[in-house]
Parts: C-alpha cells; sequence; structure tokens
C-alpha cells in the first residue's frame, strides 16, 4: 500500500495519458514525431526528441499497467502484459514466443539482463551487411550514457541458487562465466521481473524515459493499434490506428489518424515489419519481414540436493560466453548460457509431460534448476531464419525455419549446459525433449543426447528475443532501412527498435535497442535542426 | 481481468449442473453435432470462450493431465479453477490464436473428426484414461505438424491453468509471492 507508483502520480499532475478503448468517437492528432510502440527503442527515442523540444506523439497497442497493478502472479502478467495473451508462437507453434505487450513494451517484463552489443556482432554488421557508423568505439558513449541512465551495473548481491549453478560448474571445469549487469535501482531482489516489477526497481522504461518525455509535453495513447501508413510521394502521410477494447484484443470501431512530421515504427520485431507489409510500404528487394531472428533457446533442467527456490531472487544475474565465440562468426553457431526464474506455471509448460511425470517433475521444483542456451541465429548462411507473414487478419506470424546448423548447435547446448549441471553438483539431469527425462550421471546424459531426434515439438524451444526483419543496411538490397535506421524508400519513416539488427546479437537485446536508438534519435535531431 | 464473487459463485453453480447431467448432455450434444457436422458457436453460460462442448472434452482431459499432482477427492474443484483459467486464458488470446484454439477443439468434439483422429470413437465422457493416454501419445508422436501442435497447445493450456492456481502450489512446493510492506 505504501509503495509509491510515480506513473499514477505523473497521470494526476497533467501528463497527457489517453486510453484509446475509452474513445467514443473517432481522432484526429498531430505531432512533429508520432512513435509507435513504447519499448525499449520507441521510449528512449521519445526521450531525446521530447527533450529536444519536438511534440512526441507515443502510440502503444497494450494496455497501461503500473506498478499498483503488479501482484507478482502468471496468469494476470502473461495475459496482461505479453504480445497474443502469452499465446504468440512460431507459425507452426513450435516455439514459444515471449514478446512484452504493455506501456513499456517488453523493458516492462523482462529478466533486466542488460549487455553492451558484442564486439563481434559490430564487426559481422560491417563486413557483412554493409552496415556503417556503428564500431564499438561510436557506441561506447552512447552504451555509457544509457547504462547511467538506466542504472546499469553487474549485480552486486550474491546470486540466487539458480544462477550459481553456472558459476560453480563453469569454475569446476575451467570455463569462462560473468556476472550479468542488470538495469535496477532499489532491487528487492524479489524475481518477479517477468511479471512487471511491483517496486518499479527495475528501470523499465515505464518509470524512465516514457515518465521523461510526458514531463516534456510528450502524449501517450494506449490501446491503440498502428494499423497502416499511408504512403504517397515517397513519403508517408499519415498513420491510421484502431482503438481497441480495454483487453487490447478486439478493435473498438474507433480510427485515429494522426499526421506528423516524422515517423518512427518502434514496435520491436514482427511487429514493425507487419506494420509496413500491410502499409504495401515500397519493398524493392523484398528484405521487410525477411532474416527475422529469435535467439532460439532450448533448456537443460538439473535438480540438487540442496534447495534452489528458483522462482526467487534477480532472474539472471551469471551468465557464461565460453560457447559463444569459440568459432568466430563463421564456424558452427555460438550460444550463451544463462537461467531463466521457474514460476510454477511457466516451470510446468517448459518441464513438459502429463500425469504422473509432470506431477514427479513438478514436486521437485524447489530443488529444481533450469539453465537455456541462447543460439546466436542469424550470422552464418545455415543458420535458422524467419519471415514475418500476415494472417489473413492482418496480424503477423513468423514463420521460422530450424536448419541441421542450427540442430547442431542445440546439441552441443544440450552437452554443455548437462556438463555444467553435473560439474556444479546436480544429482540428476535433464536436457529438456519429449523422448529425455532425468538421468543420474554425465556418461548417461551424454549418451542420452547424442541419441535425441532433434525436431520440432521433440525439443523445448523457446524464444524471448524477436529481432531483425527490418534490417539497417547501407546497401538496398540488404536492408529496409540505411545505418541510420531511416527507411531507404520512404525519407520521413525510420525505425527504432530491435528490428533492425542484421543478425541476432548474442546477447539479451535491451541495451542494444537504448543505445542503438539513441544514437539514431541523436542523428534525426541533427536532420530536423540542421542550423 | 478480476471476476466478481457473484459471477464466479454463478459460473461454479453451473458448471456443477453440467456436470451433473454431463452424461445425458453429452449424448445429446454428441447426436446433434453429428447431424449439423458442427458445434455451438456461443460460449457456454458463465465463461467468455469455451463452449459446452470445449468444457466437457476438456473435464474428461484435465483429471488425466493433473493426475499425480492433485488428489481424486480435490479433482473436482482444482478442475473447476482450471477451466476458468483456461477460459481467462483463451480471452486474452489475440483473435487469430483464439480461433486456432477453438478450432482444435472443434476437431476434439466432432464425432466426425474425433473418432478417426484421437482414437475416442464415443464421447469424451465415456473414454477412459487409457484412451485418453493412447490419444495424447497419437498426437505427440504424429505424422502430422497439426497434431503435434494440438498436442503441444492442449498440454500448454493446461498446465499453465493449473499451475497459475494458489490451490496447486503446495504440490509443487512453491510458497507463492513475497509479500510487500
Amino acid at each position: 500500500m505504501s509503495i509509491p507508483d510515480p506513473f499514477l502520480q505523473g497521470i494526476h499532475s497533467g501528463w497527457q495519458v489517453h486510453n484509446a478503448s475509452l474513445l467514443d468517437n473517432d481522432l484526429q492528432l498531430e505531432a512533429d514525431v508520432v512513435i509507435v510502440g513504447s519499448g525499449a527503442g520507441g521510449a528512449t527515442s521519445a526521450e531525446l526528441l521530447s527533450a529536444a523540444g519536438l511534440r512526441v506523439l507515443i502510440i502503444e497497442e497494450g494496455p497501461l499497467r503500473t506498478s499498483t497493478d503488479f501482484k507478482m502472479h502468471e496468469p494476470e502478467a502473461y495475459s496482461e502484459l505479453y504480445q497474443e495473451g502469452m499465446g504468440r508462437m512460431s507459425k507452426d507453434g513450435a516455439i514459444t514466443i515471449m514478446q512484452g505487450r504493455a506501456v513499456g513494451g517488453t523493458t516492462l517484463i523482462n529478466w533486466t539482463s542488460s549487455f553492451r552489443t558484442p564486439p563481434e556482432t559490430l564487426e559481422h554488421w560491417a563486413r557483412e551487411h554493409a552496415v556503417s557508423g556503428l564500431d564499438k568505439d561510436t557506441l561506447r558513449p552512447w552504451f555509457e550514457r544509457l547504462e547511467q541512465r538506466l542504472g546499469v551495473e553487474p549485480w552486486r548481491v550474491p546470486a540466487n541458487a539458480n544462477n550459481e549453478v553456472i558459476k560453480r560448474g563453469c569454475e569446476a571445469l575451467d570455463l569462462d562465466w560473468a556476472v550479468i549487469p542488470r538495469n535496477v535501482r532499489g532491487c528487492a531482489n524479489l524475481g518477479y521481473c517477468g511479471m512487471g516489477c511491483p517496486i518499479n526497481a527495475k528501470q523499465s522504461m515505464l518509470v524512465t524515459s516514457i515518465p521523461a518525455c510526458l514531463n516534456k509535453g510528450g502524449s501517450l495513447l494506449y490501446l491503440a493499434r498502428a494499423e497502416r501508413l499511408m504512403i504517397d510521394k515517397d513519403r508517408v502521410q499519415q498513420l491510421q490506428c484502431h482503438a481497441l477494447d480495454a483487453r487490447g484484443v478486439e478493435r473498438s470501431g474507433h480510427k485515429i489518424i494522426i499526421r506528423a512530421k516524422h515517423y518512427i515504427l518502434a514496435g520491436g520485431g514482427i511487429n514493425t515489419p507487419a506494420i509496413l507489409l500491410r502499409s504495401n510500404a515500397p519493398d524493392p528487394h523484398q528484405r521487410c519481414g525477411k532474416r527475422t531472428f529469435l535467439h532460439t533457446t532450448n533448456f537443460s533442467a538439473a535438480q540438487f540436493a540442496d534447495p534452489v527456490n528458483p522462482f526467487y531472487g534477480a532472474p539472471q544475474s551469471i551468465y557464461s560466453d565460453h560457447f559463444q565465440w569459440r568459432d568466430g562468426t563463421s564456424g558452427p553457431i555460438g550460444y550463451k548460457l544463462e537461467v531463466p526464474p521457474l514460476h510454477p506455471a511457466f516451470a510446468a509448460t517448459i518441464l513438459g509431460g502429463y500425469g504422473a511425470v509432470s506431477a514427479q517433475r513438478m514436486a521437485q521444483l524447489p530443488n529444481t534448476h533450469m539453465m537455456i542456451a541462447l543460439l546466436r541465429d542469424g550470422f552464418h548462411p545455415a543458420s535458422a531464419s524467419g519471415t514475418v507473414e500476415l494472417r489473413s487478419d492482418g496480424s503477423p506470424v513468423l514463420d521460422y525455419q530450424m536448419t541441421p546448423y542450427t540442430w547442431d548447435g542445440i546439441r552441443r547446448a544440450y552437452h554443455s549446459m548437462a556438463e555444467i549441471q553435473f560439474a556444479a553438483g546436480a544429482t540428476r539431469v535433464f536436457p529438456v525433449h519429449a523422448d529425455a527425462d532425468y538421468v543420474t550421471d554425465l556418461t548417461s546424459a551424454k549418451n542420452l543426447i547424442d541419441g535425441l531426434d532433434l525436431s520440432l515439438y521433440r525439443a523445448r524451444l523457446g524464444s524471448a528475443h524477436v529481432m531483425g526483419g527490418c534490417a539497417m543496411s547501407d546497401n538496398a538490397k540488404q536492408g529496409v532501412t540505411n545505418s541510420l535506421g531511416v527507411h531507404h524508400q520512404l525519407e520521413n519513416l525510420s525505425i527504432h527498435d530491435g528490428s533492425l539488427f542484421p543478425t541476432s546479437i548474442g546477447a539479451n537485446p535491451q541495451l542494444s535497442i537504448y543505445a542503438l536508438c539513441a544514437l539514431l534519435s541523436n542523428n534525426l535531431l541533427q536532420r530536423f535542426t540542421p542550423n | 481481468m478480476p471476476h466478481t464473487a457473484q459471477s464466479a459463485e454463478f459460473s461454479r453453480r453451473s458448471f456443477l449442473k453440467l456436470s451433473a447431467t454431463s452424461a445425458a448432455t453429452l449424448s445429446m450434444l454428441s447426436l446433434s453435432a453429428s447431424l449439423s457436422g458442427c458445434s455451438s458457436d456461443s460460449a457456454s453460460t458463465g465463461f467468455s470462450v469455451l463452449r459446452s462442448d470445449d468444457l466437457l472434452c476438456l473435464s474428461a482431459l484435465l483429471p488425466v493431465l493433473y493426475s499425480g499432482a492433485v488428489s481424486s477427492e480435490q479433482m473436482n474443484s482444482h478442475l473447476h479453477s482450471a477451466l476458468r483459467a483456461i477460459d481467462n486464458n483463451l480471452v486474452n488470446f489475440s483473435p487469430a490464436m483464439h480461433k486456432l484454439t477453438l478450432q482444435l477443439f472443434d476437431v476434439l468434439n466432432n464425432p466426425l473428426t474425433r473418432g478417426p483422429l484421437t482414437g475416442v470413437w464415443g464421447t469424451w465422457a465415456k473414454a477412459s484414461t487409457a484412451d485418453i493416454q493412447s490419444f495424447l501419445t497419437r498426437w505427440e508422436n504424429s505424422r502430422f505438424d497439426l497434431l503435434k501442435k494440438g498436442h503441444n497447445a492442449l498440454l500448454q493450456l493446461a498446465m499453465l491453468a493449473h499451475y497459475g492456481q494458489p490451490s496447486a502450489w503446495q504440490h509443487c512446493g512453491y510458497p507463492g509471492p513475497p509479500v510487500l510492506q
């Protein structure tokens, strides 16, 4: 009761925040810049542009939920704060895609890991994707600025037991590991970052850049879905939006037309290319929606004699990049090792099975640790890759195609995770796969993993990082935008989100999106105010 | 979305009524579905999405899915809260995923598809635990991606719904979220 809710206080102080589901007529709005999406890219851009005196309007399709609403219960959080009510999946239904959908976007529900873009990734983009001006040295001051802005620091509190497994196992095997930098201030180490931070410790866009924009006279319209850009003469003329119902599911029937000097799409991977596809935006080289990546993730569970309590404590605080860059960007696919928090509903869907099998696995939850491998997709021509398509109702779906090259990485990752887990003292390890179960020693685990049929639906796969689909490249044949994030064919349209990435990042992407979009917004400001 | 005590009680009553008459209702529904070739489109009383056929199907499937985690004495009350939770989940799905999920239930409910695809030729209420286990194994290992996808979707919906409820937490040793001062 006594926990302050600064966002509600801001609204009471007179912020321009409007709920489109309450509209009782159509609406026409004007702004200097309209930004579609209030997540990492959109809100960061909104803060910088409004600070420079531009009239900024943020459009968000999701609902507004603030700390008062965050009750640390899975069902409400998943239904209200995630894309498609946590029902978003790859087209074949084999990969669950966790993406935020509320004011603050995915920053509201991510697990706070904040990595700089790996230099290997930036070099690869310059070399293979004609990206210019985004080298390590150019980005460094932007990373420093955003890290200060968002309280990003390596986590100083001892890791919870779930994360500690990576450290202990890697030390025993002499593998690299490190502490994860997190964007928190006054974090109480609760463990519920994925359900909205109830104490506003996470420095999500809800408590940082969106308030900053609103304090500078910016405005926010939520429960409004950007439907299409109206395009004429190489310019966007207006943005058409639909007001949604209070759940953010169905259209309410009212339209919103927005005219602006400049348009920024920041709906994230999948949603941003979908707006361009619905708009029939010029795409002479058929790049829009192509090369969408997921950091496709597989899972390895382990049981320990001592309690792990994987539902409590900072969800991600230790990682290993030991297997990430061993063969550069051109060799076999690399992967980052982290852990997810394990709350009961999430754990039950990942661990799989039903009846006695599921019941036994779940009964051991307090002693269960889970590790994940995030595969660095998009660097190698043989990598898995996805294409955004529109369903008949205009909503997007990702057709993601696995490849033998990527499956090879999945198998190696199962091995690495089992090795680390046993080295950390696990009594039993379960490579999460329909044909596997817990085994009690490493030799059995390795035999089991080598024999697994790696195919969709059998290997449990997930994703929390959608990247690409509107790649930046100075070569118009390779990208939707140039390296400044400006659309190759539409001069008053920019893209400021993770869909710009020509490949996956090789690290949790939020800090990469913040820094890149801050830099791009700064460039945009110079263009608006040449004198 | 929060539910008022009144509406929860109302749906509980309608659910109990449904359970009591399920055998008779099922045979009638099954007959009418086979004659019409399609099932009802409207949600059952007290529910936003799930239709009476869906409730009957899930009422047969969920006890098998939850066995081992829920005692038989407690199954009815868990079943009730799980059905509500699945309904709440679906009502927040995107229209596309909502539609796909209802199509999955159509396949399970329509006798023309249920028999050939699941091996359950009679009604769900008459299916034995072994019948249901055999159906799940068959879909999990099917040559058809659509059925594997359906198996995946059913299990995910069921497990999310169950373990999201405080009543399920004792079994999995989860003390619940911390109380904030």
